[in-house]
């Protein structure tokens, strides 16, 4: 019996922000792809991709994805895949007509950033350019890395992309569900991926949770649960900043008021469906509160990004699901993402936290144990938005990666203070990790995933890190030399359930409820009732109650 | 002004300023849509900044693609793909008619008369040309010939006129293959399947059914003759129960434990239809292929390729009611006393490999009521151009069933229409005669545009038309390629009935409403606090 084989997960992007967080994603997992048979290496690539054959018979492994923006999000990304077939030139001889009477429609060519450009001449690639990516990335396709399947990219032609989008409210995306494009295509493409693989784990959903996309992305995982009735985890994304932030006018503050409460409510509906339909969701944001002004960022020592920029914070969140989702997807395990959702959800809390520390620090010439010895304050950070950490019972799911088993401690004989601390009795990091958490928390249940490989932050992952960060991301007393870059650090990430997250349906609830829906008549057109409105808030307000601990022991 | 007092910021415009607006909308999107109309217009390629192609010469193909800012242009635009929702076909005419309405209007309103007089004449105007309609039709039996004429009028100006003759045939007999007696035909029924393979005049009808999907193991035969077909919706796969998960309590050894009792359930379900199998096929020269609308997994599909089985899993929800259509026989939701009589019949299950695609052909059945029509060709866009044109031919031949009518081509219909509409004028009293005068003189764009797009000059192909057709009782249109007038029943050329009715009625309505626009503004919500 093929036990140990943990099967297929296909993961599904919709929205802008969402493919931002994806495609560095696919960018990390593809850096570190490691072509040398002779490494042992624990990260099952197999779960998140598919091996495929082109035209030319050339064998390809793509991301077993799909993903979902509006016309215009693409940038010089063509929609067909070049990996499968050629790019054609566009001339009157592709048809077949009258060439006199062939109309050629040309838009201006699109120019492709340094970065894309290396990337096709690839003889260039291993130069060590100096790529201005900050300034450069407009949208996501600029810093891809990733080559996709041409099943992968669906654009929607009904919308494009831009600041004023009108693809902004709940409902329309659920409407657009309905069309053919999503109700035979799309549904299609997921069939066609479920269908090649022996065994499929589940499904991750990446969407945006504050405009058309939760609609959409909402209606897709209710197919998804009437269709195959598997395990799907949803990661709502909130953005960390809009342009609308940026007024200049009282009439400018009033607009982006207006769009926050819009915002609001599409969150409220989307947390609603997603309580219902999914089998655990995790809100992502590197902003404190989320809803109405993302707040003020959360902070990582050692890291220092501008929250301005979805490619720096959609860096830090594509490295904490690089690293929660290792759990499903390492090579010695059975575990899978159906265990993980169960064990994070008692008593139907389907949604959870998610927390990170970028970098892990660990001095260079220190061990585990000092380290969390000295540690103050909790091991990770959250980046789920109005939430707070307790330590009082909770469910927690650790990974660490890139720590190796040497760094633990010292050896008895060379151990000196050490050997006084309790600690120095666990033989792996994991046990000493749970011994750190257990004593950390109280009536909690704690587990820990240890992972040999760093995260690689190669290019075109965002240089957020600060000088005293090491080459291999260990933390050094003085600054790293001017021309090292740093290419991989070690993470932790969590996943957490308890009482917090019942603070952060409040706020929510709380915020839903203050705005005057009758004022918000695009609701109201596309078809969604007062009632509609004040079912969504009861509801809610029930799953809010799910996390209260008085009824829970 | 009140709503300047309430919003400052609100932008007006008024009267004749906002019926130039509208018309300015309008002429511009018809000049866009223009050089499309008939066989002879332009094909466009459009090429995006990324180096995407799409090419097209279908109108509601090209308004779903043009990003229409102007709020104007966009009604229109609407209507247009409105009338292609409803009947397949006419999204240009509408385009141009819509235009031409406005143009016409513009001549009288800038004269003086109101735009509800003219509106009014307008309706009359409408009223009767749907008289003239009823009267110009021409009933017509449903067989092959008939058919094949409205089809291939409908796809020349779609696609090439040789891939169009052909596809005019594929549609035409997968319709008549699925049709029943007096039912009215479900189109969902002709499954389109895409092949990125030779060229387009490869595209062919396949009297059966082709699954997207081929087996997913690599000891099942790759071709069986004739075949019983199960179609079912039973998972054939193992799947991890909610007590079986997690693991924070469970032992290693008591969850394997647990997953052998469970995986021995599926077990059973798939014996049992190896044991139909055995029963039915064994000693016989007969074949048995399965196909699912659930999972199997790997350990099931051994077992059924054992067998020498066929079996495909995850097949489309609709692909269910198709099989049952095309081989006989019932989808099962279990197997529970499962027999013969449940199953279907196909002489031949094969499978095609392309590249990393595999095709399961289903051929060889009894009479069957489902088809596919299968599409080649050698790139993305070709076979994106091929698919439209088909689902439009599809839809002509469905409108010409339900109609049990035709109407000339060819632009017969809006020169008769056109004629008779100024002798009917003369009857109306008022000044809503101008406004029958400027709706039969719009009508005219049609065959204006098709005499200009084949190179002809408008006036010269029009004055010949008009007066054969003072002359001729007989519907009278344009031969496009020496500009003539012709008979368009001799040449075999016709428009659908319903397509007509649906250009007169929306187009009239459309215009009449642009025309009586006298005040357009643009007010946010903005200053209201949300």
């Amino acid at each position: 019996m093929n036990f140990n084989n943990c099967g297929d997960i296909l993961t599904i992007q919709f929205g802008h922000y969402a493919n931002c967080v994806g495609t560095h994603w696919w960018n990390i997992q593809e850096k570190s792809f490691n072509y040398s048979k002779n490494e042992v290496q624990d990260i099952n690539h197999d779960v998140l991709y598919r091996e495929g054959v082109n035209e030319k018979g050339q064998v390809t492994f793509t991301p077993r994805l799909l993903l979902v923006d509006l016309k215009g999000s693409l940038g010089a990304l063509p929609e067909n895949s070049q990996l499968y077939g050629d790019v054609i030139e566009p001339s009157e001889a592709q048809v077949e007509w009258e060439p006199a009477r062939v109309d050629i429609k040309e838009e201006n060519k699109l120019q492709k950033n340094k970065f894309q450009q290396d990337l096709e001449d690839e003889g260039n690639s291993q130069s060590v350019a100096e790529y201005n990516l900050e300034n450069d990335v407009k949208v996501w396709s600029d810093f891809l890395y990733a080559r996709f399947h041409p099943r992968t990219l669906n654009i929607i032609k009904e919308y494009q992309h831009g600041n004023d989008s009108l693809f902004s409210i709940y409902p329309m995306g659920g409407d657009l569900w309905k069309s053919e494009q999503f109700n035979e295509d799309f549904v299609d493409k997921i069939r066609n991926y479920v269908e090649e693989s022996d065994f499929l784990q589940g499904f991750q959903v990446l969407l945006d949770s504050t405009d058309g996309f939760s609609g959409l992305s909402t209606s897709c995982i209710e197919h998804l649960r009437d269709e195959y009735g598997k395990n799907i985890i949803a990661f709502p994304m909130i953005p960390s900043f809009y342009p609308d932030y940026k007024f200049q006018t009282e009439e400018e503050r009033h607009q982006s008021l207006i769009k926050d409460s819009s915002r609001v409510l599409n969150l409220a509906f989307c947390f609603n469906n997603l309580r219902e339909n999914s089998s655990l969701f995790v809100p992502l944001c590197t902003g404190k509160n989320g809803w109405r002004q993302p707040g003020e960022k959360r902070k990582f020592y050692h890291c220092e990004y501008d929250p301005e920029l979805y490619y720096h914070s959609g860096a830090i969140l594509a490295s904490a699901l690089d690293t929660l989702t290792l759990k499903y997807r390492l090579k010695h395990t059975s575990y899978t993402l159906r265990d993980l959702s169960v064990d994070l959800t008692p008593q139907s809390r389907i949604a959870a936290a998610a927390s990170l520390c970028l970098p892990f620090s660990l001095n260079s010439d220190a061990e585990l144990i000092d380290c969390l010895d000295h540690w103050e304050g909790p091991l990770t950070q959250t980046i789920t938005p109005n939430c707070t950490l307790g330590t009082d019972r909770m469910i927690q799911l650790y990974t660490l990666r890139g720590i190796s088993e040497d760094r633990l401690k010292r050896p008895s004989s060379k151990a000196g203070t050490q050997k006084d601390l309790p600690a120095y009795k666990c033989e792996t990091i994991r046990e000493m990790l749970e011994f750190y958490l257990s004593c950390t928390t109280f009536t909690s249940i704690n587990n820990v995933t240890v992972v040999d490989s760093r995260l690689n932050v190669e290019t075109p992952f965002p240089k957020i890190f600060d000088k005293f960060v090491g080459q291999k991301g260990n933390i050094f007393a003085s600054p790293r030399q001017p021309y090292a870059d740093v290419d991989s650090v070690p993470v932790m990430a969590g996943l957490h359930n308890g009482s917090g997250v019942g603070e952060m349906l409040e706020s929510l609830h709380t915020q839903a409820k203050r705005i005057k829906f009758a004022r918000f008549h695009q609701f109201k057109n596309a078809g969604v009732e007062m009632d509609d409105y004040s079912e969504c808030l009861d509801n809610l307000f029930d799953f809010r109650e799910c996390y209260e601990d008085n009824y829970f022991i | 002004m009140a709503i300047s007092l309430l919003n400052p910021k609100a932008e007006v415009a008024r009267a004749a300023q906002a019926l130039a607006v509208n018309i300015s909308a309008a002429k511009g999107i018809q000049d866009v849509m223009k050089s499309n109309l008939g066989p002879k217009g332009t094909v466009k390629m459009l090429v995006s900044g990324a180096g995407d192609i799409k090419i097209t010469k279908d109108g509601n193909v090209l308004l779903h693609e043009m990003q229409i800012q102007h709020p104007t242009a966009s009604l229109i635009a609407r209507a247009s793909t409105a009338q292609d929702d409803m009947t397949g076909d006419g999204t240009t005419s509408t385009v141009l008619v819509i235009g031409e309405l406005l143009k016409q209007a513009d001549n009288y309103i800038s004269e003086g008369l109101h735009p509800r007089v003219l509106a009014e004449g307008f309706d009359k105007a409408r009223e009767k040309t749907l008289e003239i309609l009823e009267k110009v039709k021409i009933p017509v039996e449903v067989n092959r010939e008939s058919l094949l004429d409205v089809c291939r009028t409908s796809l020349r100006t779609k696609v090439h006129q040789n891939v169009a003759d052909l596809l005019a045939e594929v549609c035409v007999d997968s319709v008549l293959q699925i049709k029943k007696d007096d039912k009215p035909v479900d189109l969902h029924m002709v499954e389109i399947m895409e092949m990125q393979h030779k060229t387009e005049t490869n595209t062919k009808l396949v009297k059966g059914l082709v699954l997207d999907h081929g087996s997913r193991h690599p000891d099942m035969p790759k071709s069986l003759k004739n075949c019983y077909i199960l179609t079912c919706n039973v998972s054939m796969e193992y799947e991890k129960s909610e007590v079986n998960s997690g693991f924070f309590y469970k032992t290693s050894e008591e969850r394997e434990k647990m997953v052998l009792a469970e995986r021995e359930f599926i077990e059973q379900r798939v014996k049992k239809v190896v044991e139909l199998k055995k029963k039915l096929c064994n000693g016989t020269d007969k074949s048995f292929v399965v196909i699912n609308q659930k999972g199997i997994d790997p350990m099931s599909l051994d077992l059924l390729a054992k067998e020498g089985i066929i079996a495909l899993r995850r097949a489309k929800r609709r692909n269910m009611e198709r099989l049952a259509l095309a081989c006989g026989g019932i989808a099962l939701n279990s197997f529970e006393d499962i027999q013969e009589s449940h199953l279907g019949y196909a002489g031949h299950v094969y499978e095609h490999v392309l590249g990393e695609n595999k095709y399961t052909f289903v051929e060889d059945c009894k009479n069957p009521s489902s088809v596919t029509i299968l599409i080649k060709g050698p790139n993305k866009h070709t076979l994106v151009q091929i698919k439209d044109a088909i689902r439009d031919g599809l839809r002509a031949i469905n409108n010409t069933i339900s109609d049990g009518a035709v109407v000339p081509g060819a632009g017969a219909f809006e020169i008769t229409a056109n004629k008779e509409l100024n002798v009917f004028k003369d009857t109306v009293k008022g000044k809503a005669r101008l406004g029958i005068a400027a709706y039969a003189e719009a009508l005219l764009v049609i065959p204006k545009v098709l005499a200009t797009n084949s190179g002809f000059d408008a006036q010269d192909s029009i004055v010949k038309l008009q007066e054969e057709c003072r002359l001729n009782p007989e519907p009278v249109g344009i031969d496009l390629t020496s500009g003539e007038p012709i008979n368009p029943k001799d040449a075999g050329i016709f428009d659908n009935y319903i397509v007509k009715k649906q250009i007169i009625n929306s187009c009239s309505v459309i215009a009449s409403n642009l025309i009586l626009v006298d005040e357009i503004m643009r007010a946010g919500m903005s200053s209201l606090k949300g």
